[in-house]
């Protein structure tokens, strides 16, 4: 029952497909292949590693988690938070002084750490939004700093000059274990970023970004719709906290800072926004890189090359490949690691392998000018 | 009583006076026309009835209730469903996704359980895609389904945006220039498509429109606003023949500095 | 109707001002006005670069301290390579305002049409950038840098010292918001850049290359950025790397934020202010039981105050 006549419907632009791609029998063999291999690589070669290792790996899978946090702001709703090391810091610092000093459960730890750092970024965003515009930045820019001066200064919340102590809780006491933990935290927090894009929460999100006034008149409280995503920004940024304050089994005051906050930005940015493959590979990539980078043999040799009055040290090479990355990521990749390993991504679930399919419709990041 | 009327709106925007004392009204089932030639405070006025300025003097009342104070998303949930100048959609993404994302508010479940995946709100995703079918069938965009909104041609947006306003389950419904852009023959088309979706969907209807066949046709009343103020009004076939409407349009220049105004304005609400 | 909104939100900054120096003097901390208002006038320097960006290309600058560490960098080298001091202030104004040129072009003018949130993330990508090549270039130590005037007691009010290098200081920023806001409302060329910012393809049909005004007002933000380090600075004696993004930026941010994103005037009035907000809170004896810098956290209160009571600031035009 159409109201427009059928010779009034317009063609489809793209040539209507007769039957949906199927792969052939190699086809669902490689793919299988892959998979196997991938959850090789995640899930079984790092029970080989060393406890140090596995460590890092559970810390990488923490900055994901953080990752996939600052995405809700920045992929989703348009905003940017300038001091995300605050609210993973006091997630962290939350935990550990609630099963520390408190002797509450781990568990209670992280959920209260989740709460807080939801509850942090509910008020900072609830006074942003008074004023059209990025005052979010600047208010979390100044907070990043205030947690640093002054929150963990907090004698009894931070434990002091020697941090704070954080145990394992029980049954994960062994590194592994506390590996496979982490990465079900992180399945959590990808199976709930998931679902929620894919119902009205997110679809609020995506249109209030391109186009608040129109998604206003969806019915969507615009206002409401952001606060909901700052919440749901802060709490996986706080469970992040916590998760990585029990790996190290210790939380220092002097990481929290600045140059984190931007760290965490960079690795969100690299690794591509509104891709939650970008953004795992993103976060966990940067996590590792300090490691990979003294593997690399001869390379502190090169840097020692380049002329200057200092010599040029991985940690300074670090300090200035970080930004460069953002950098160059912002003006020539917006779409990040996510949009290069797109063609891969629809091949392993059944699509075929198109390898110009860069998913720009999906990451355009010149969009509507805010 | 009138579905939805203005009583008395103005609004200044600086120096101009864009709307001066414009009432209107909407009665049940009708379909009411507004024109004027550019720049006579027309989508400013739908700005006004819809929740985006607020009027400086005046009220607008909806079913016997003043909204005036209303933001503009309790005026949707009300039954307010309004179409863009710019065609209001959100480009990057499906038409369907874009047909389901109108539907926000019939999406009966709680936010936060949608994101722990429960079959609620799995069994409500289900029935908002069903209608968005079923509204696409409905203005024959079936095939255009999965067709990001970017790419699409003028004249197959516009009726995208229809569908998508639907989706919103409106009572009454504000057309901002629907037929810009198309031809006559087309333009005959969309009438008949709105008398019947005004029929199938028992919509009140309003819309500002320059095509004047096409709001001979289809419209019940009409007012004719010049300058921000209400020229006259009446039937069709009274207006067209009004020695001052006919001047409005073929004699006087347009003030230059309200259509600015106006376009500028009216630019901003819609691509914010 | 804003122009009320306007009166009003200047006569709360003047009223407020008083209010404050009346407190201060009965309880017997008037020194931090003066120190206010010396500190004051370095935020109020960087917050008016923080003000000409956001009005012309709508975005905060993030990088707006770095302008200014490039520039003391910039003076303590050639400064220590035996430039006469007066050349090596220019060479460093050169050197911020080149930076700021090469921001705006490698940086900004590909971002023209993105979301402003990108530029912003760009910005601060960009002051760190900065920050690291400078604690490279350090070693992540500090530097000595002497003033270039050393008399240090040319005027005592209150019994603090003004040196003549501080009172350069207030009367460069006097001077340039003078300057400047009628350079924005009188002139042909202040009035483009404000229109660019608001109707950029108006602009480009009267004729008026907008990529062109944006270089300049880059260059021209840089150039504040580098005289409010140049001169701020070495008044401290010593630098190190990131100071002016460490030091100055997030109360040149409050300070322009208080006095309204849009108004230069506001800019000016505003670094005055936080300048004695800070300057009690860190004198202040009720303030010492707050952990850490207390001066800190009651910045950041001030803006969170400023964004709930009155979002648009003492003299912006509107929210």
């Amino acid at each position: 029952m159409s109201v427009v006549a059928p010779d009034r419907a317009v063609a489809p632009v793209a040539p209507a497909a007769s039957q949906p791609f199927r792969p052939s029998l190699a086809g669902w063999l490689a793919r299988g292949l892959a998979w196997a291999a991938l959850a090789c690589l995640v899930l079984i070669l790092p029970l080989g590693r060393p406890g140090t290792d596995l460590r890092l790996y559970a810390i990488a899978a923490c900055y994901a988690i953080v990752a996939l946090s600052l995405n809700v702001l920045l992929g989703y709703v348009g905003q940017i938070s300038l001091g995300h090391a605050a609210f993973v810091g006091i997630g962290a610092f939350t935990s550990a002084y609630l099963v520390t000093v408190q002797g509450q459960s781990f568990w209670v730890g992280v959920l209260a750490a989740t709460a807080i750092g939801a509850g942090q970024a509910l008020v900072l965003g609830g006074v942003s939004l008074r004023i059209r515009g990025l005052y979010f930045a600047l208010i979390t820019l100044s907070y990043g700093l205030v947690a640093e001066q002054n929150i963990f200064q907090i004698q009894e919340f931070t434990g002091g000059g020697a941090g704070q102590s954080a145990p394992k809780p029980a049954w994960f006491e062994s590194e592994w274990r506390y590996y496979y933990l982490c990465l079900a935290f992180l399945a959590l927090v990808l199976f709930v970023d998931w679902r929620m894009m894919r119902t009205k929460g997110g679809r609020a999100l995506l249109a209030l970004r391109e186009n608040p006034r129109v998604a206003s008149t969806f019915g969507i409280n615009v206002r409401l719709a952001t606060l909901f995503a700052f919440g749901v920004s802060g709490a996986f940024a706080g469970m992040a906290g916590a998760l990585i304050a029990h790996g190290d089994e210790s939380v220092s005051a002097d990481v929290w800072n600045f140059r984190l906050s931007l760290f965490f930005v960079t690795m969100t940015v690299v690794g591509g926004l509104r891709s939650r493959v970008g953004l795992v590979i993103g976060g966990s990539f940067f996590a590792l890189l300090p490691y990979l980078i003294e593997k690399i043999p001869g390379f502190e040799d090169l840097l020692a090359r380049v002329p200057g009055p200092v010599d040029l040290t991985p940690e300074y090479a670090t300090l200035i490949i970080g930004p460069l990355l953002l950098l160059i990521n912002l003006i020539r990749f917006p779409g990040g690691i996510g949009q290069q390993t797109r063609p891969l991504q629809r091949w392993m679930t059944g699509h075929r392998f198109d390898p110009h399919d860069r998913g720009l419709k999906e990451v355009q990041i010149t969009d509507v000018r805010a | 009583m009138s579905v939805l009327e203005t009583r008395d709106v103005s609004i200044r925007f600086g120096g101009v006076q864009a709307n001066r004392d414009v009432s209107i009204a909407i009665g049940q089932g009708e379909i009411v026309g507004v024109i004027g030639p550019n720049g006579a405070g027309k989508t400013t006025l739908f700005n006004m009835i819809t929740g985006f300025y607020k009027p400086d003097t005046g009220r607008i009342i909806y079913r016997g209730r003043d909204i005036t104070r209303l933001p503009v998303h309790a005026r949707a949930a009300l039954g307010l469903g309004r179409t863009f100048q710019n065609v209001g959609l959100v480009k990057g993404t499906t038409v369907r996704e874009n047909l389901v994302t109108a539907q926000y508010l019939q999406a009966d479940y709680r936010t936060i359980s949608g994101m722990f995946g429960s079959r609620g709100s799995v069994a409500s995703e289900r029935r908002l895609r069903q209608k968005a079918d079923a509204l696409a069938e409905v203005l024959g965009l079936t095939e255009l389904l999965d067709t990001q909104v970017a790419g699409l041609p003028y004249g197959t947006l516009k009726r995208v945006e229809i569908a998508t306003v639907l989706a919103t389950d409106p009572d009454v419904l504000l057309l901002d220039e629907p037929s810009s852009g198309m031809g006559p023959e087309e333009a005959h088309q969309l009438g008949d498509s709105l008398l019947e979706l005004r029929n199938m969907f028992k919509l009140s209807i309003a819309m500002i429109e320059h095509h004047v066949p096409l709001v001979v046709r289809v419209c019940d009343y009409l007012y004719c606003l010049d300058f921000g103020q209400l020229l006259t009004h009446g039937r069709p076939n009274e207006v067209r023949n009004h020695p001052q409407v006919v001047a409005a349009y073929l004699g006087e220049d347009p003030d230059p500095l309200a259509v600015a105004l106006e376009a500028q304005l009216n630019a901003l609400v819609e691509t914010e | 109707m804003s122009d009320v909104l306007q009166r009003r939100g200047l006569l709360i900054g003047v009223g407020s001002a008083i209010l404050l120096v009346a407190v201060l003097w009965i309880t017997d901390q008037e020194q931090s006005i003066v120190i206010g208002v010396v500190t004051g006038s370095a935020y109020g320097l960087v917050a008016l670069g923080l003000v000409l960006i956001y009005k012309s290309s709508g975005v905060f600058n993030f990088a707006q301290g770095e302008f200014g560490s490039v520039a003391v960098c910039t003076l303590y080298l050639l400064h220590t390579s035996g430039v006469p001091y007066g050349v090596a202030v220019v060479g460093a104004l050169v050197a911020g305002a080149l930076f700021g040129f090469l921001t705006e072009r490698i940086v900004i003018r590909p971002l023209f049409d993105a979301p402003r949130v990108i530029v912003l993330v760009a910005t601060a990508g960009v002051a760190l950038l900065a920050i690291a090549f400078q604690q490279w270039l350090f070693d992540n130590q500090g530097r000595p840098i002497s003033r270039a005037f050393p008399t240090l007691d040319r005027v005592t009010v209150l019994r603090v010292q003004i040196s003549d290098q501080r009172l350069w200081l207030i009367g460069t920023l006097v001077v340039l918001a003078v300057v400047l806001g009628l350079f924005f409302t009188r002139t042909n060329l202040g009035l483009a850049i404000i229109g660019a910012s608001q109707e950029p393809t108006a602009t480009e049909l009267v004729g008026i290359s907008v990529r062109r005004l944006s270089t300049f007002t880059w260059v021209l933000a840089a150039l504040l950025g580098a005289l409010a380090a140049v001169i701020a600075v070495p008044d401290t004696g010593s630098f190190t790397p990131g100071i002016m993004t460490s030091g100055y930026l997030i109360p040149a941010f409050t300070a322009a934020v208080l006095g309204g994103m849009t108004s230069l005037p506001g800019a000016f009035l505003g670094g005055v202010l936080i300048g004695i907000v800070q300057s009690v809170a860190t004198n202040a004896e009720i303030f010492q039981d707050i952990p850490g810098t207390p001066s800190t956290l009651i910045v950041f209160l001030v803006l969170l105050a400023v964004l709930v009571v009155r979002p648009q600031g003492l003299l912006g035009r509107s929210a």
